[in-house]
């Protein structure tokens, strides 16, 4: 569990003490930060073209798009950036550096960003649990289908299962604005034999009330502007390229990962067409809004690739379950086995792959949470502000 | 559903499957009874049981089957106990008994006609192949029909009871078989009990579903069709291991298909009960599930649900423990949650299990607790008062969460997933975890708030809260998630802690910020003195948690290389001579007790500071006025405190008074030296005369800077009673017998009357009076 910062911390330190030594020793230090500055733009480029690729990669070893294992690595570059930025930002650094203008303003505001991913990550931790309750429908629907002979009771069973799964897909997302209200059941016995509307509810915890995804995300866009002139030399551009990856990786999760109140969620993201760093982030962010435009009509739980072809799945299955009948055809059956079995591949998938990214998510909470505070130190230090800002 | 019957009925037909075909809109219906079917469906059973009843008789119309439509679905059994008639006729009690049961409910049915034909047709050709088989398991057969064999009252319909019997030695003989690998070779023989006992669980279903009978009223009842639903789910595994076992082999022999196929569909009957029965339980098992969330529910909102839902239990008089189920109701779960696992439909039973708890947990957190979840950025935004008013809610919230409500939980799923503890386990873990979480997110969310000094406390009290809980929580949380739970908490506290620090560290700042040039009034105790001290007493009331979070902290800072040193010496400068022991003992102290040493700083900072705003004054007198009121006020409430008193230790104390006597002395000197210049006898005896004019100017002198002292310092303010009254004192005991002396040596030099009474202006005794009217802050008018 990665949960404590300070284990993490110890190694990482000591990888930035040396470099530190490094800089505190050459004397054209400000050659040295021009070359960090622009090493850091090319890495930041070069891992999110990378995560690009294995998405159009056709062979089976890239990582489609928005799945698991996507996400997965899109959080450790997330954790790779964070870190190649703070040693390139405050490691080493003359507090009075980071305190003058227009670090003062730029600063501030990305740290504000930065406590607002937070209610992000723990949205989508949130989420992943939704999905889980998703796979666990799953997990029903491939138990009751996995047998042989393959009669009435099973199918039915399944097809409550998928009943619920598909509800949950549909409503998982719109829970946290309808508040705790849940599907009440006195219905069967007050007299109305109402079973049949009684699924098995969903599993939304909230975050507090009126939170909305969309606003957060909205909030952490605005003012995020490119440096300009002399400024884009400067520590300025290093903030600007932080907080763009961060808003980048938390939009993409809030796409991907079911999130209460997406009302609004917008698919316009001004990413900085001029700079080579960002052309695969732009790419990646047109793929994504795409995907999600697809899908908005018909509401949307999130585009979370494994979510999607469970999705797929169900509708089909839910299909065949309503036309079944005692004794299966064998076309049809052996059909069904093998959605049944990609159903439980994608099942395996989820229950490998969430808790981890789950604890990931819960690592990037702490990490930036981290850095956050050792800002503010030096940002103390420097003596402009007194008490801490945001 | 009306199929349901007809399907296990008939199961050993293919007949099912024409019926099935000819009526598939029926199938649609599925699961869930509509209480509207029921009495259809009751309409059917009888039919069925109509047709059985029938079937004794039928054994001599087998030829012709066709004119006695309705008969067919009874030709399978006829099937079964053929053979089994045909070597002893034993079978003939409980034919009997199958016949006089359904009577009661006799009812006419006319459908399917046309079906029954061609399922008869069917049944005819497979049959000599049936004979054949059953012939080959005679011995098997034996046994189960000498079960049934006993004495049956004729006339009375098949009591569940008794066909339970059949059903569990049928079971039995199954896993003796199973046990001694016997049957690998056999095919199965489907015992009519299988089809009775179908029939009456689903009747008993139909009870349920129907509400004559309702699910927790009769406890015996319940176990009774607990105990049906067991057998069928054994009925059902043991059928899919029999099909396993069998499917290549039967495979293989050709001839042997339409057993399989009759095997297929008993199985598909049971299957079909078994999924009705597990929707039904499922459905109980959320209801009771829900129970305690229901009851409060009614309770927040008025009586509106009440009248169904919980009529079935008593209302809670007495409080019953977290999580408000009663023994009962843990039990019927238990059961429940038995029945389901057992017929394999463990993750439909945990799934409404997980989704209940969770959200009945945080329901009760919310209406119970009163605690709201405010999102981190909101946190940030909140005006401290409102915030401080959510930190006790929380600080309550964590406390019950921990000490009750968790191991009320842990217990919950103990008793009622027994079955499964490993999954009890791992669902109360996946609980805990997901509401201890956000709780911590809520602690982290006030350490990232902007910091003040009025926040210190409040912190400190949650910090205390997640320490305390720490050490328990190997007992609290599963193994698997025992080390991530104390992380997160202890990441939280550390947070906490952090904050706590700065903030303790920002009154360095709050002393230094402070530099306004406006001398208080009457050298009164300056507000920063006050705030400080009252601010540090708060703090020493939380000593030994801030002991403790300076010690982890500074351990942190060691660790981290790159903020900067934080107990440097950079202002701290022995302010006299006396200090230089005192730093070196400071400096041990320091390193036992970084939080002693920063109080210490802070000590030394007000010092300095005080210094400075004493030289603001003009008069030397006040400012020794101003430091001895501020001293003293200081060293009060050292003294006051136990645990401040035991950081500053006795001989800072010490060392203060000192201080403080040297300022009262230094006091006396600057204002009352002059005065008493002028009561000195010293140039007053000129050869033994007294000269008049000098005389008559020391009175003058004296009146004069005695009215101009009591005037000023009348203005000066020592609010400390007793400091005010040591003053008076002293200063009376300096000048009183002086004056007093000085009156009763030279007043007899003036003229009595007029010379006297202008010169003489003050008796001893007024002197004293006025003595007494400094310090007052008030101006008092000369007489």
């Amino acid at each position: 569990m990665p949960a404590t910062t300070e284990n993490n911390q110890g190694s990482f330190l000591g990888r930035i003490s040396i470099r530190r030594n490094q800089v505190l020793s050459m004397d054209g230090s400000h050659e040295q930060e021009i070359e960090d500055l622009e090493l850091f733009q090319k890495h930041v480029g070069d891992r999110f073209s990378e995560l690009l690729s294995s998405t159009t990669s056709d062979d089976s070893s890239g990582d489609a798009l928005l799945s698991i294992a996507w996400l997965r690595r899109l959080l450790d570059e997330l954790l790779c950036c964070e870190a190649e930025f703070k040693a390139v930002v405050l490691m080493g650094r003359d507090p009075s550096q980071i305190a003058k203008p227009p670090l003062d303003k730029v600063l501030p505001e990305f740290l504000d960003r930065v406590v607002k991913s937070l209610d992000v990550c723990n949205a989508v931790t949130l989420g992943l649990d939704a999905v889980r309750n998703l796979q666990r429908l799953a997990e029903i629907v491939v138990t009751a289908l996995d047998v042989a002979p393959l009669g009435d009771g099973q199918v039915r069973r399944a097809k409550k299962a998928l009943s619920a799964l598909v509800a949950a897909m549909l409503h998982e997302d719109n829970v946290g604005t309808k508040g705790t209200e849940r599907t009440r059941s006195f219905g069967r016995r007050a007299g109305n034999n109402n079973k049949t509307t009684a699924p098995i509810r969903s599993l939304s915890s909230t975050m507090a009330r009126n939170w909305s995804a969309a606003k957060q995300i909205h909030s952490m866009m605005s003012n995020l502007a490119a440096p300009r002139g002399a400024e884009s030399s400067g520590l300025a551009q290093p903030i600007y390229i932080m907080s763009t990856v961060l808003v980048f990786i938390m939009w993409t999760l809030i796409a991907a990962i079911p999130c209460q109140e997406r009302n609004g969620f917008g698919t316009h993201f001004p990413l900085p067409r001029q700079f080579t760093w960002a052309q695969p982030m732009i790419a990646l962010q047109e793929k994504i809004a795409e995907e999600w435009k697809k899908k908005e009509k018909k509401g949307n739980v999130g585009l979370l690739e494994e979510m999607h072809r469970m999705e797929k799945l169900a509708q089909s299955l839910i299909e065949f379950a309503d036309s079944f009948q005692f004794p299966a055809e064998t076309d049809r059956l052996d059909e069904v086995k093998k959605q049944v079995a990609e159903l439980g591949e994608i099942c395996k998938k989820m229950d490998q792959g969430l808790e981890p990214l789950q604890q990931q998510i819960r690592e990037v909470f702490h990490r930036v949470v981290r850095s956050r505070t050792e800002f503010l130190v030096v940002l103390d230090q420097a003596g402009k502000l007194s008490t801490p800002t945001v | 559903m009306e199929n349901n019957l007809e399907n296990f009925g008939s199961s050993a037909h293919e007949e099912a499957k024409t019926i099935n075909s000819g009526d598939p809109s029926v199938r649609e219906e599925k699961v869930d009874v509509k209480r509207e079917e029921e009495a259809e469906k009751k309409v059917v059973n009888s039919e069925d049981l109509d047709k059985r009843d029938e079937e004794p008789q039928e054994e001599e119309k087998k030829e012709e089957p066709k004119e006695e439509e309705k008969k067919e679905e009874l030709k399978e059994e006829e099937k079964k106990e053929e053979p089994k008639q045909e070597e002893e006729n034993k079978e003939e009690p409980k034919q009997e008994e199958e016949k006089e049961e359904p009577k009661q409910e006799e009812k006419k049915e006319e459908p399917k006609e046309e079906e029954n034909k061609e399922e008869t047709k069917e049944e005819e050709k497979e049959e000599p192949k049936e004979e054949e088989k059953k012939e080959e398991e005679t011995e098997k057969t034996e046994e189960t029909d000498e079960t049934e064999e006993t004495p049956i009252v004729p006339a009375t319909p098949p009591s569940l009871e008794k066909v339970s019997e059949d059903i569990d030695q049928f079971l039995m003989i199954l896993h003796e078989n199973n046990e001694a690998k016997e049957n690998k070779n056999t095919t199965l023989e489907i015992p009519n009990c299988i089809r009775i006992f179908l029939y009456l669980v689903e009747e008993k279903m139909v009870k349920y579903d129907s509400n004559e009978v309702k699910w927790g009223e009769k406890t015996e009842e319940d176990a009774v069709f607990l105990e049906c639903v067991s057998r069928i789910s054994k009925l059902m595994k043991h059928f899919f291991d029999y099909y396993e076992a069998h499917q290549q082999e039967e495979e293989r022999e050709d001839d042997k298909k339409k057993v399989k196929g009759k095997t297929d569909f008993m199985i598909n009957g049971i299957g079909v009960i078994q999924q009705r029965v597990m929707s039904f339980l499922e459905e109980e098992f959320r209801l009771l599930m829900e129970e305690p969330r229901n009851q409060h529910k009614q309770d927040a909102k008025g009586k509106q649900h009440v009248a169904e839902s919980s009529e079935s239990e008593p209302p809670a008089e007495t409080v019953i423990e977290y999580p408000g189920y009663t023994e009962e109701t843990i039990t019927n779960l238990s059961n429940i949650a038995k029945a389901m696992i057992e017929g394999g439909y463990e993750n439909e039973c945990c799934q409404v299990y997980a989704i209940s708890r969770r959200h009945a947990f945080e329901d009760a957190m919310h209406h119970i607790l009163g605690y709201d979840k405010i999102s981190i950025d909101e946190v940030q935004r909140m005006p401290w008062e409102s915030l401080e008013r959510e930190i006790p809610t929380w600080i309550n919230t964590w406390k019950e969460c921990t000490s009750v409500w968790f191991p009320g939980e842990k217990r919950l799923a103990a008793s009622v997933l027994a079955e499964v503890a490993n999954t009890a386990t791992s669902l109360y873990g996946i609980l805990s975890r997901g509401i201890l979480i956000p709780l911590l997110n809520f602690a982290e969310s006030i350490a990232m708030t902007k910091r003040a000094g009025e926040k210190l406390f409040k912190l400190l009290d949650m910090y205390e809260a997640l320490r305390d809980v720490v050490p328990n929580m190997d007992i609290l949380f599963p193994n698997e998630i025992v080390s991530e739970m104390k992380a997160e908490t202890t990441s939280a506290k550390c947070r906490l802690g952090e904050a706590a620090v700065l903030i303790f560290c920002d009154l360095e700042n709050s002393i230094k910020s402070e530099t306004g040039k406006t001398p208080v009034a009457g050298g009164a105790v300056h507000p920063l003195t006050r705030y400080i001290m009252n601010y540090l007493r708060l703090a020493c009331e939380y000593k030994d948690t801030l002991e403790e979070v300076f010690k982890e902290h500074s351990k942190i800072e060691r660790a981290d290389s790159t903020s900067r040193p934080r107990y440097s010496d950079d202002g701290n400068k022995p302010k006299n001579p006396n200090n230089n022991n005192n730093n070196n003992s400071n400096k041990q102290k320091e390193d036992e007790s970084p939080f002693a040493a920063q109080l210490m700083r802070v000590m030394e900072l007000l010092d300095s500071n005080l210094e400075g705003k004493a030289k603001l004054y003009r008069e030397v007198a006040l400012s020794c006025i101003f430091m001895m009121n501020n001293g003293r006020y200081i060293v009060q409430k050292i003294k006051g405190s136990a645990e401040i008193y035991d950081v500053m230790g006795e001989t800072w104390c010490r060392k203060r008074s000192t201080e403080l006597r040297t300022y009262h002395k230094n006091y006396q000197v600057e204002t009352w030296s002059k005065i008493l210049s002028y009561l000195s006898p010293k140039g007053l005896s000129d050869n033994g005369k007294v000269p008049k004019p000098v005389l008559k100017e020391r009175f003058k002198s004296f009146n004069a800077a005695f009215e101009e002292i009591h005037k000023t310092q009348s203005l000066w303010v020592v609010s400390d009673e007793q400091l005010q009254s040591e003053l008076r004192v002293s200063i009376s005991a300096l000048v009183i017998p002086a004056y007093r002396s000085f009156l009763g040596r030279f007043s007899q030099y003036l003229d009595p009357g007029r010379q006297t009474e202008k010169y003489i202006k003050y008796q001893a005794e007024d002197v004293e009076n006025y003595i007494d009217e400094l310090f007052d802050g008030n101006p008092h008018g000369r007489r």
